[in-house]
């Protein structure tokens, strides 16, 4: 069996997500269920990457055997990672704004509450 | 022990000195967080002698509990309890809501909208149980009715939380915090009062699918 550099990359980034997701539920940042969501997703990852034939069946339903498809694929994930990041990107945009918005209205309250005394 | 009330309110000017006036005998004061109304809200609420924290822009339920809160800290609460500004809850429960923190029994007191017979339509239910269920996916721990406004804060979860969600999935995210800092729940039945002008406010089938889809995300990414 060939060992492709994908299948030591990606089990090693699938580990390094779960120790981190465990670390944080150490640190009481992350939640027990949380982290076991997590380990099973990035598992799966692992998993997929040492065992490629697992993925089989998906072959089977999409018909994807061809390197033109595989770079369709390819070039879909990324575009799902870009949509991710987009997502990541607008929620800390939204708590920043809501954080600003509430130091504001936090601010005007004590000193209107300050000229009351 | 200094009990505080927040109202998280958006335009609901017709209402929010009634149920300001009508939750003052319980509590020390009132919060009311105004969060950008367009009509005067805030005005309304000042007359009822509330205290009145403003939103400049609409933010959404969760914001505006967490500016209350931070608003309730600051006054130095020791119990904080929040209630929805459209009527729907009974102020007189809130002496039943406050025992489990007062006999510290519970960090954090759920009132439970279907622990006793009242009205409730039932797509309010499906949607309260199909909320419960994610609620459940996301944090692992099953609270009856997760989705109500009505809850109380004892010291040491007033102390923790800290609501990042600014819309209608701070409810869950609270669940979430118990979960995560462990604060002892309690779960009391209470009335509920559904009118015409409650039941316009709710939130549409489609509002639901996005609270939900956004709860199991931050819930997975963070």
């Amino acid at each position: 069996m060939i060992v492709t550099p994908y299948q030591i990359i990606a089990p090693l980034i699938a580990l390094v997500a779960i120790m981190y997701a465990w670390n944080l539920v150490m640190r009481h940042r992350k939640t027990l269920w949380e982290a076991a969501l997590w380990t099973i997703f990035w598992g799966a990852i692992a998993y997929i990457a040492i065992e490629p034939n697992s993925l089989d069946y998906i072959t089977i339903a999409t018909g994807i055997h061809d390197r033109e498809n595989a770079v369709l694929v390819t070039f879909l994930g990324i575009l799902f990672f870009i949509v991710f990041y987009l997502v990541m990107r607008l929620e800390y945009l939204e708590q920043r704004q809501t954080r600003l918005i509430r130091k504001i209205a936090l601010k005007q309250s004590a000193q209107e509450n300050g000229k009351d005394e | 022990m200094k009990i505080l009330a927040v109202i998280p309110a958006y335009n609901e000017a017709t209402r929010i000195a009634e149920v300001v006036n009508q939750a003052k005998p319980y509590v020390d004061s009132v919060i009311v967080v105004d969060d950008g109304s367009s009509d005067d809200t805030a005005a309304q609420a000042r007359k009822a002698g509330a205290i009145v924290v403003e939103h400049v822009e609409n933010c959404g339920p969760g914001a505006a509990t967490m500016t209350g809160i931070q608003a309730a800290r600051a006054l130095g609460a020791q119990a904080l309890i929040t209630l929805d500004a459209d009527g729907q809850h009974d102020p007189k429960d809130i002496p039943s809501l406050l025992s489990p923190v007062q006999a510290g029994k519970a960090d954090i007191v759920f009132a439970n909208r279907f622990g006793q017979r009242n009205r409730i339509p039932m797509i309010r239910r499906v949607f309260n149980g199909i909320g419960n269920f994610v609620t459940f996916a996301a944090t692992g721990r099953w609270v009856r009715d997760s989705q109500c406004g009505f809850k109380v804060f004892g010291a040491r979860a007033l102390k923790d939380v800290d609501l990042r969600m600014s819309g209608f999935e701070f409810c869950t995210e609270i669940v979430r915090e118990s979960v995560q800092h462990r604060w002892r729940i309690a779960e009391v039945p209470i009335k509920v009062i559904y009118s015409e002008y409650t039941l316009a406010k709710g939130q549409s089938f489609a509002h639901g699918v996005k609270t939900a889809l956004k709860i199991l995300m931050r819930s997975f990414l963070r």
